[in-house]
């Protein structure tokens, strides 16, 4: 099974559009999104700057864990999937490897727009804190990734990658990740609170202040959580049922 | 004798489509064997089957002594499907020695580059392969493990002439060593030249079952053929010996049990002819003969020398 996660790691490594989607994207997100306006002052308990910074870090992250998990689409229509289903490797090993490389293709946005927001904003914040968001913007990655593999083993690859798009933006824009909630009226930034979306990036927002997650935000992305965890095993079940 | 492959009365239906109907078959640890058929006549849902990828409908599978499943997961299968491909962004290299990990007792890597003719490509990424050279890199995922069962769907399809005969080679390497090798073709010549035994396969049912050279005498050997002269193919059939008539443009093909007879036959008949020949039937003929005679209670034809099972459409 080590074998397996290294033989897909060296492979998710050499994917040139992980970079795109995970660095690149974010940080020209980043650069446009933080140089329009004004980021002093305050948002969700730290600097404006801080906050935006972890919007978009949670937002490249979210696209990172979706499209890699998304990608099992073309897995399953090469056959790559069925070539390892007549190897002694259990079918339900193959799922765990996958599920494991999806959220660790968030830590790269996480990073990359750490060093971008140190540059251009000045954010900074104690080592521990920075530990503890990178900590909690990985695991938070969780509900993503089985998101994406839900698509990923439902849809055939040219619908699998709109679909995970179309997914993303909506929650990244309704969820805060691009431009705070504060801006939103009162009704949409409740809706906000319940999205997976918004709740990941609290975990961020909290970590960059040195708090642990909220009872609320732990609640509704556990129940996320679950949702797509349901969805990912039946459509993996229906993708390798035996006719 | 040990058995590597026993189906046991298998059948299996697709919505209205019997793809497989009353298959029996047993395949001794150590047979080279074809499974040899028209396109549609069920061989790679047989296969599918015997890899635990298709449930029978009917019938039990059996792969040494246990479940295709259990079999496979024991490292004991090895198989290169028609359907099966590769990902991006791994080499050669990467895919064997991933193979190599997976399996509890695997060749050595120069060995299994060598055997699939990869040494060359090894640094190679998969997406870079072309159809002849994927089919290689199958060929070598598939070995790479030893497995006691080498099952290979169509191997040489997309392969030119050099690379498919040092396939064979390679896969008869495999084979002399032990291993149990089971291959789908629709290319006689293939199933001839390289299988113990042969299984024609058409229509989901077992037609025939020896070495090349029994389905081959099964036509009684001569094809008489001459071009009709204008005149019709009317009473053809009814000529001594005559077991199946063909056209083809304007020339009659007879193939016949016993072509003195027919000839003679036809030479009285006073009906006319030009440039007839006796020859004798192919592997072709006799394949084309036993696949379309299968009817709805077709018979197994089978050859105790090949040490193939005798059995009877159901």
């Amino acid at each position: 099974m080590f074998a397996f996660f290294l033989f897909e790691l060296r492979r998710l490594v050499r994917e040139p559009r992980l970079f795109i989607f995970t660095v690149f994207m974010p940080v020209i997100s980043y650069v446009v999104f933080t140089g329009v306006g004004d980021t002093s002052g305050q948002s969700e308990g730290v600097s404006l700057a801080t906050a935006m910074t972890i919007g978009i870090a949670a937002y490249g992250a979210v696209l990172g864990a979706m499209s890699v998990g998304s990608g099992v689409a073309n897995e399953r229509v090469s056959g790559w999937l069925r070539q390892l289903r007549l190897t002694p490797l259990p079918p339900i090993k193959v799922v765990a490897v996958k599920g494991v490389l999806t959220t660790l293709a968030a830590i790269p946005s996480v990073i990359a727009v750490s060093i971008a927001g140190r540059i251009q904003h000045h954010v900074t914040m104690p080592i521990g804190h920075w530990a503890l968001l990178v900590l909690v913007l990985w695991l938070g990655t969780i509900p993503f990734a089985l998101l994406g593999l839900a698509v990923g083993y439902s849809l055939p690859p040219q619908i699998a990658q709109p679909a995970t798009f179309i997914t993303f933006f909506t929650l990244s824009i309704l969820g805060g990740l691009l431009v705070p909630v504060e801006v939103f009226p009162r009704w949409l930034r409740h809706f906000s609170e319940t999205l997976p979306s918004n709740r990941y990036a609290e975990l961020g927002w909290k970590a960059a202040a040195g708090h642990l997650p909220s009872a609320a935000g732990g609640t509704i992305l556990a129940g996320w959580t679950l949702l797509f965890a349901v969805l990912a095993a039946v459509a993996y079940r229906r993708s390798t049922a035996t006719r | 004798m040990t058995e590597a492959v026993r189906l046991t009365d298998v059948s299996k239906s697709f919505g209205a489509v019997r793809a497989v109907d009353g298959i029996n078959l047993t395949i001794a640890a150590g047979e080279t064997v074809a499974l040899l058929g028209p396109n549609g006549a069920g061989k790679s849902t047989t296969i599918n089957m015997m890899l635990g990828l298709t449930r029978p409908g009917r019938g039990t599978v059996e792969v040494f002594g246990t479940s295709p499943d259990r079999a496979v997961q024991g490292g004991n299968v090895g198989a290169m499907l028609q359907d099966a491909g590769f990902v991006p962004n791994a080499t050669v290299r990467d895919l064997v020695e991933l193979a190599r990990a997976l399996y509890p007792a695997p060749l050595p890597t120069p060995q299994i580059l060598r055997t699939a003719g990869l040494t060359e490509l090894a640094d190679r990424r998969l997406d870079k392969l072309s159809g002849g050279e994927a089919q290689r890199a199958r060929f070598a995922f598939a070995l790479a493990g030893d497995p006691r069962l080498l099952v290979l769907d169509e191997p040489t399809a997309a392969m030119d002439v050099v690379t498919r005969q040092s396939f064979w080679a390679a896969m008869r390497r495999y084979s002399a060593a032990g291993h149990t090798v089971l291959f789908a073709t629709h290319y006689l010549e293939e199933a001839d030249d390289y299988a113990d035994r042969v299984v024609v396969v058409a229509q989901g049912r077992i037609v025939a079952d020896g070495t090349g050279a029994d389905i081959r005498s099964l036509t009684g050997g001569r094809t008489v053929t001459f071009d009709l002269a204008g005149e019709g193919t009317a009473g053809l059939d009814r000529l001594p010996g005559v077991r199946a008539v063909e056209v083809r443009g304007d020339r009659a093909n007879l193939r016949s049990d016993d072509s003195d007879a027919t000839v003679a036959a036809l030479v009285h008949s006073g009906r006319s002819f030009r440039n007839l020949e006796v020859s004798a039937a192919g592997l072709q003929e006799a394949f084309l003969a036993l696949t379309a005679e299968s009817g709805p209670a077709g018979t197994t034809t089978s050859f105790a020398a090949a040490g193939g099972t005798t059995t009877t459409g159901a």
